[in-house]
């Protein structure tokens, strides 16, 4: 049920408008090239906010896509202002342009049947709720378990609604539904199915590992977004890997390229 | 019309631009941005004789105006290179050139006579830089006596040109260079990283998993450029220029600083396109300044 890669391209993305959904969070929706429009849940971009005659920062910034349109030739990206490059992208006047290198990595397979449970945490959620949407779109079950430190901290019902057919949330601090960990929800949705559910998750290392665990717990299929600091986004710089689970293999095959190889892996397979 | 045409080492190159190792992998991941027949030709990521599985992550972290990188030389080594790597660089139409480091000096040697079994390949570029190798690399780079002994093996190994990948971790580079000429190498390309460290702050501890790594980017352009006049008016070797160049003014910045070619390594991480456009500013430039062979610009620094 998963579609062919597009083979990506580097082009000009406009900025078409910028808000702030959330303290702190924003998204910005960019016209892009007519082959990043092809992008899949779970792929990436590494966008360039900053003007080629500027030298600092230098690399790009790689953007997980949270949703697609077509029609309007736009692609969403949804982000925390935590540093130099989501400032200046966040800022940048509408009409800009950005630098758009994409679509990159692989994606997310979707299940053939059954339900799909998306477990989200902090600023992971966006690659969850273009899958979401997707899944829905095909007539899937789908239901969003989304973390935060606080109620503050937690994305707006109306980016979050239209990715699920239900929404349940937590928090660290109490202030917003379940007081405590998102995995807490997790348990339950794991133990009540009748069938097995496919489990997708994109969030802290932590969260995503102790997803992992409970998954391999209760024998149901996992599928983890990583992210790692990156340099190039299409394999040549090694940089951004992760250490592969599986014994046996040769050095050379310890490590696998998140740009590349991921960043959709298959929980069993990471080293957690 | 300009003639870009380059002379490096005995290797004719269509233009002096040239893919920096470790910056370009194998060629191949590159090709849906770039058509590597309109360059001089790419030097291979790193083989090392056995494969290697690089250093634990975080390998990368950004600096002001460049980027750190620890690595670690992650290759499937030289036999899986020559089985799964070669078939796909000998069918293209540009200069390849094999990156090459080895725990001995010895066994550089070897590694450069199991090469002259692939043909096609135009030169040895033989890494005695690399900063995150204990066992090798930088090792031997920081010494002329190591580095000169490294080279004449894999001089006596081979019938193609030998490259020697300098650092600029050291008292005196020409020093180095003086021995590596003298040990049978026919060029040298400089420099490889800068070693360099970040600190997290927070946390109090090393941002990179191998705590230091190597520095590159626009940063290290004006060490690089200083490196190379410094060994251009010393040894009489041909050079590679490379160390921060992401346009066509910092290629020819090298060039007139007396490097015959030049390489773009960390530029193509932010555009994988890079030298092309390199390539085409070099020849604007040369158009606009009446300048006939780009080879006539080697070395004019006005003192």
């Amino acid at each position: 049920m998963t579609g062919p890669l597009r083979t990506p391209v580097d082009g000009p993305a406009r900025l078409r408008e910028t808000v702030e959904v959330a303290a702190g969070f924003f998204l910005s929706r960019l016209e892009v090239p007519e082959a990043v429009l092809e992008v899949h849940p779970g792929q990436f971009l590494q966008l360039q906010p900053r003007p080629a005659s500027l030298l600092s920062p230098y690399l790009r910034m790689p953007m997980s896509v949270a949703g697609v349109d077509a029609a309007e030739g736009t692609v969403d990206v949804l982000y925390d202002r935590v540093g130099q490059k989501t400032k200046v992208l966040s800022r940048l006047p509408e009409g800009e342009t950005v630098g758009c290198l994409g679509p990159l990595g692989n994606q997310f397979p979707l299940p053939e049947e059954g339900t799909a449970v998306l477990v989200g945490g902090g600023i992971g959620l966006p690659p969850l709720l273009f899958l979401g949407r997707r899944l829905l779109q095909k007539g899937r079950d789908v239901r969003l378990l989304a973390g935060a430190r606080s109620a503050d901290r937690h994305l707006p019902e109306a980016l979050l609604h239209p990715a699920a057919a239900s929404v349940l949330r937590a928090t660290d601090d109490g202030s917003l539904g379940h007081s405590g960990r998102v995995t807490d929800l997790l348990v339950p949705a794991l133990e009540g199915a009748a069938a097995k559910p496919t489990v997708y998750t994109c969030g802290p290392h932590p969260m995503m590992a102790s997803v992992a665990r409970l998954c391999a717990g209760h024998g149901v299929r996992c599928f983890a977004s990583l992210e790692e600091y990156m340099a190039c986004g299409f394999g040549v710089c090694v940089g951004c890997v992760v250490r592969r689970a599986e014994n046996g293999l040769d050095p050379y095959h310890r490590y696998s390229r998140v740009c590349v190889d991921g960043p959709v892996y298959d929980a069993r397979t990471v080293e957690w | 019309m300009v003639d870009l045409k380059t002379t490096f080492a005995g290797i004719e190159l269509r233009n002096p631009v040239v893919l920096a190792s470790g910056t370009c992998g194998y060629g191949e991941e590159l090709t849906p941005f770039i058509d590597l027949a309109r360059l001089g030709g790419l030097v291979t990521k790193t083989i090392t004789p056995e494969p290697r599985a690089g250093n634990p992550p975080p390998r990368v972290v950004e600096t002001p105006a460049g980027m750190l990188n620890s690595i670690g030389l992650q290759n499937p080594g030289l036999e899986a290179f020559l089985s799964d790597k070669w078939p796909f660089l000998s069918r293209l139409d540009t200069r390849v050139i094999v990156n090459i480091a080895a725990p001995t000096a010895q066994l550089h040697g070897q590694m450069a006579a199991r090469l002259e079994e692939a043909e096609g390949i135009a030169a040895i570029e033989v890494n005695i830089s690399s900063p995150n190798m204990k066992d090798g690399g930088m090792v031997f780079g920081c010494s002329p006596t190591a580095s000169a002994e490294v080279i004449a093996s894999v001089r006596a190994s081979t019938s193609r040109p030998v490259i020697a990948k300098l650092t600029p971790n050291v008292t005196d580079i020409s020093a180095i260079a003086r021995a590596v000429a003298e040990a049978g190498a026919d060029g040298v390309s400089m420099i490889n990283t800068l070693l360099g460290m970040a600190v997290d702050l927070p946390s109090r501890r090393p941002f990179l998993g191998n705590v230091t790594g190597g520095l590159s980017g626009p940063a290290i352009k004006p060490v690089a450029l200083a490196l190379v006049h410094k060994v251009r008016r010393s040894v009489d070797l041909p050079i590679m220029g490379l160390g921060g160049i992401s346009n066509a003014t910092d290629a020819l910045e090298f060039i007139v600083a007396g490097a015959t070619a030049v390489q773009v390594g960390t530029a193509t991480f932010v555009e994988p396109a890079a030298a092309d456009g390199i390539v085409e500013g070099i020849e604007e430039y040369c158009r606009e300044e009446d300048v006939d062979r780009v080879e006539s610009l080697v070395g004019t620094l006005r003192l």
